[in-house]
């Protein structure tokens, strides 16, 4: 069988664009693997909310628990910094009891680098 | 003379090949969706389909480990097939004393199931101290008996003439098998590993009873653990079926042609 032959064969062809999608995929994840989630905290009106607590919760295999939890600064951003994980819930807290609904957060892979939809803070804390 | 219509026998096989593929698309479905299969009424077009499900699987479990020994004991068992297989049919094409008797005990010990022989074969496996390791796993599929006469009737459609001219060449009985026999039984090679992958990547019985941590088990003891540790799975169960399916279907697939060949060839000429 010549090498023209092999190459342009299916049994080598489909492995091999298998692996190239894998590579390439795994390449992409090298390159986006910060475990960086990062959003604002803004009320109804729009305005952004500093100084409100924006916890992250982690799913176990039944439920989820509170895994982290930052502070958002003067422009109402926050952070969380290498994030070991693929799925979550974040729910934002204020000091004056308002809080937001809880935020789903699925990822493609883990610890991959994320900018959240704004969570805004309407009802008071139950 | 008035040929019959093809149209009803194209109408009952759609029919048939539909009943076939609504449960592999129903799984498809449930692996996008995580719709509850006791859903009623229940939906025919995934409703906000995402493949969310397989990313679970993929780190709720340790599935890439499970995936890496199921391709590491699937591989061995496949080159052990077509190792042993080819030795063993190419012997039952030669005559020699005691032929039949071999030919007889190897159909006989078909007839007796896997279940009834697994106390001795895990003995031996013990005896062996390969057990809870990837030869250990491989050891009953390293070779089959279908498989060897598989490849004995694909032998024996090679004409006779042809191993004497090798052999008058000065070709050994090893090379005769590698140079002449393989090459000509391409399609006897394909059933041999697509049996054998089949055979090897579903197999829970024996894994389950020779591995001991794990570390070492395969994809359908996986599916087994994930079942037992999970709730709430209807999504993350049905994507990781899709995930064990696909290698298979992908071999079935890319060696379709060869193994329904190898398979009519088996039955025309055994």
């Amino acid at each position: 069988m010549s090498w023209r032959r092999i190459l342009t064969h299916r049994f080598f062809l489909v492995p091999l664009v298998v692996a190239l999608l894998v590579a390439g995929w795994n390449v992409y994840i090298a390159f986006n693997d910060g475990g960086l989630i990062a959003g604002e905290v803004r009320d109804r009106a729009g305005t952004p909310v500093p100084g409100a607590t924006v916890v992250f919760f982690e799913r176990n295999f039944i439920y989820y628990q509170e895994k982290q939890r930052t502070t958002t600064d003067a422009h109402g951003a926050y952070r969380f910094d290498g994030m070991q994980v693929h799925v979550g819930q974040l729910e934002a807290r204020t000091a004056d009891g308002r809080h937001s609904e809880r935020r789903q957060l699925r990822l493609w892979f883990r610890a991959q680098n994320a900018e959240m939809a704004p969570l805004v803070v309407d009802a008071p804390h139950g | 003379m008035r040929r019959a219509p093809t149209w009803p026998r194209h109408a009952i096989m759609v029919v048939v090949s539909f009943l076939m593929l609504v449960p592999f698309y129903w799984v498809l479905k449930t692996s996008l969706t995580g719709e509850n299969i006791y859903a009623y009424p229940p939906h025919i077009i995934p409703v906000d389909p995402h493949l969310f499900h397989y990313v679970d699987v993929w780190y709720l479990i340790p599935f890439p480990r499970y995936l890496l020994n199921s391709v590491i004991v699937t591989t061995m068992a496949i080159c052990g097939n077509l190792l042993f297989n080819t030795a063993a049919g190419y012997a039952l094409t030669k005559q020699f004393p005691g032929r039949r008797w071999v030919v007889l005990l190897f159909l006989s010990c078909m007839l007796i199931p896997f279940q009834a022989t697994i106390i001795p074969a895990y003995l031996i496996t013990s005896w062996l101290g390969v057990l809870n390791s990837y030869l250990g796993i491989a050891l009953p599929l390293l070779s089959t008996i279908i498989c060897i006469f598989i490849f004995k009737a694909s032998f024996e459609a090679v004409p006779r003439s042809l191993i004497d001219a090798a052999r008058v060449d000065g070709l050994s009985e090893w090379r005769i098998i590698v140079r002449i026999m393989l090459p000509l039984s391409k399609s006897a090679i394909a059933t041999n590993v697509i049996l054998t992958f089949i055979w090897s990547w579903n197999a829970f019985l024996w894994p389950l009873i020779v591995i001991r941590t794990s570390e070492m088990q395969t994809l359908p003891l996986g599916l087994a653990r994930f079942l037992s540790v999970m709730e709430d799975t209807t999504g993350a169960l049905f994507a990781f079926v899709v995930m064990v399916l696909v290698p298979g279907l992908t071999i079935f697939l890319m060696a379709q042609k060869e193994f329904i060949r190898g398979l009519t060839s088996g039955a025309t000429k055994g």
